[in-house]
């Protein structure tokens, strides 16, 4: 496995390099924003660790312009403070998990460990069903060419459909594989998701956007 | 602070009164002197004028003396008002400041020694100082990055907010908790209705984490987890059947750095993150007597998502 990181701080990044390297990861380091984003834009990383302070060209900035060219590299963002903000501005420039320094060996193998794996499965980047086409590196999702506004979970909900279109899922399946919850219980914060993103659709010039399928639950028709 | 804001804007308000009032009493007296004109050169209408101008200047004095208090008791409610949140923000920081003196003396303490003790050892003895050192340095950046987010005021945190389902991720968190509690022998109960609140789910992971690391510290065979929906509310509760905490330690665990004698190994400062999260959610936090057999009962109360 190869993995990207990029951090000026040369102690750290030794160390972060080592960690990885005893788990026999091949690692390759970038000093600087940019020469970090020319090496990501070569798209031949498994996992990229970028710090968010780095001088020249910030890891927000650097995330969001790989995301742009299309890079869907999982990216674990490195942040030196228990900074909500930064939190919030990593998830949504594109970044996929966030760890605060300084962590724990462990902490760091299991977050690039569960990045790897995510990225392993082949998916397709960008997803279409009829007039909905949703980029996943981007994280964006537009219908007939009009760019839907989504929150984070409203995002997966949807790309969840739209993977399956045409495949009819109960509540229950949808928190389990959306949400990932481990719950027996009826919960109906499906229904409040399925609701705004038929909205949102529907705002956009979606005429029948997720079907409601008696006695199962939820689909998204292939052509919605 | 409050005081001398006060004294300021009263004085240049009393300046302002003082020479309206004397150019009003200037202004009275000429025109007074100029109808009077030829008949105050006679000593009875000369003093009935003094006698006028003098009743005018009482009245004018009546007139300011109770404006004056009005206006020193209103200065001092908006100074009090304007200057409140300055005062609490600047309380906050210096709390943490102390607090993260007092926090990271214990760590730092230890990195030193050990990183002392251990020179010239072989090389089991000083993996085992790194290994300490390690430990030392990531509690002290966990408890400076606890304090940092105390010291944001609960009210106005940039949290990550959507709809979510309270009892899915309290039955949820409680499961990925249960190899943990299994390895100790205790048993966990898992209650849990659906209950949907706006809310920021790492932050109440964080909070649920805590209250279940708390409860396995001190339970004894039990612990017991639930989440409802009460009215407009959905309320968590944890239990454990420990030694319970006497009413007058009630308010005090939520305190930071506040360790009963009885608790072992408690990082200080869990509870009172638990207490800011829910805050932060416009909910509360408090501790109850336990049911049914469990001694302690820690309520999470936020409010439900109304939904439409």
């Amino acid at each position: 496995m190869r993995i990207l990181v990029v951090e000026d701080n040369p102690a750290v990044a030794r160390s972060v390099a080592a960690i990885l390297e005893r788990r026999t990861f091949a690692v390759e380091l970038a000093a600087d924003g940019d020469a970090g984003l020319e090496r990501l834009l070569s798209g031949t990383y498994d996992v990229a660790i970028v710090d968010v302070m780095l001088p020249g060209r910030d890891g927000f900035s650097l995330v969001r312009a790989a995301r742009a060219e299309g890079i869907g590299t999982p990216v674990l963002m490195l942040t030196a403070r228990d900074a909500v903000e930064d939190r919030v501005h990593g998830l949504n420039s594109g970044a996929d998990d966030y760890l605060v320094k300084p962590f724990a060996e462990e902490e760091l193998l299991a977050r690039v460990t569960a990045l790897a794996r995510r990225a392993e499965r082949p998916f397709a980047q960008t997803i279409r069903a009829g007039a909905l086409e949703i980029d996943v590196a981007a994280r964006t999702a537009r219908y007939a060419g009009r760019e839907l506004r989504l929150g984070k979970t409203e995002f997966r909900l949807l790309e969840f459909l739209a993977r399956n279109a045409g495949t009819a899922f109960t509540r229950a399946q949808l928190l389990e594989r959306v949400w990932e919850y481990d719950f027996d219980g009826s919960s109906n914060v499906v229904d409040v998701y399925v609701s705004q993103l038929r909205r949102k659709l529907r705002a956009a010039g979606a005429r029948a956007p997720i079907a409601t399928v008696w006695g199962v639950g939820y689909k998204l028709e292939r052509e919605p | 602070m409050i005081a001398r804001i006060t004294a300021a804007y009263t004085a240049v308000f009393a300046i302002v009164v003082v020479l309206f009032s004397l150019t009003a009493y200037a202004f009275v007296a000429r025109e007074y002197a100029s109808l009077l004109q030829p008949a105050l050169a006679s000593p009875p209408v000369a003093a009935a004028y003094h006698d006028a101008l003098r009743r005018v200047a009482i009245a004018i004095a009546l007139v300011d003396l109770p404006l004056m208090l009005v206006v020193a008791a209103a200065s001092y409610v908006l100074a009090h008002l304007s200057l409140r949140p300055l005062l609490a923000a600047r309380e906050r920081e210096r709390r943490f400041a102390m607090e993260a003196a007092h926090g990271l003396r214990t760590p730092l303490a230890t990195i030193a020694s050990v990183a002392q003790a251990a020179r010239g050892g072989d090389a089991a003895v000083t993996a085992d100082a790194l290994e300490t050192i390690a430990r030392a340095a990531l509690d002290a950046a966990a408890l400076v990055g606890d304090l940092l987010t105390l010291a944001r005021d609960p009210h106005r945190s940039a949290l990550h907010r959507e709809p979510l389902d309270l009892g899915a991720l309290v039955a949820t968190c409680a499961r990925d908790f249960m190899p943990l509690v299994q390895e100790r022998g205790i048993e966990l109960r898992i209650d849990s209705r659906s209950a949907i609140v706006n809310g920021d789910e790492r932050r109440l992971r964080e909070l649920l984490r805590n209250l279940l690391e708390n409860a396995l510290r001190h339970a004894r065979s039990t612990i017991r987890v639930a989440c409802n929906p009460d009215g407009r509310h959905a309320v968590v509760t944890v239990e454990d059947d420990g030694d319970g905490i006497p009413p007058h330690d009630r308010e005090r665990v939520f305190e930071r750095f506040y360790r009963r004698d009885v608790a072992p190994n408690g990082c200080g400062v869990g509870l009172a993150i638990v207490r800011w999260i829910a805050r932060a959610h416009e909910g509360e936090a408090w501790v109850r007597d336990g049911e049914a057999g469990f001694t302690t009962a820690f309520v999470i109360r936020l409010p439900l998502l109304p939904i439409s």
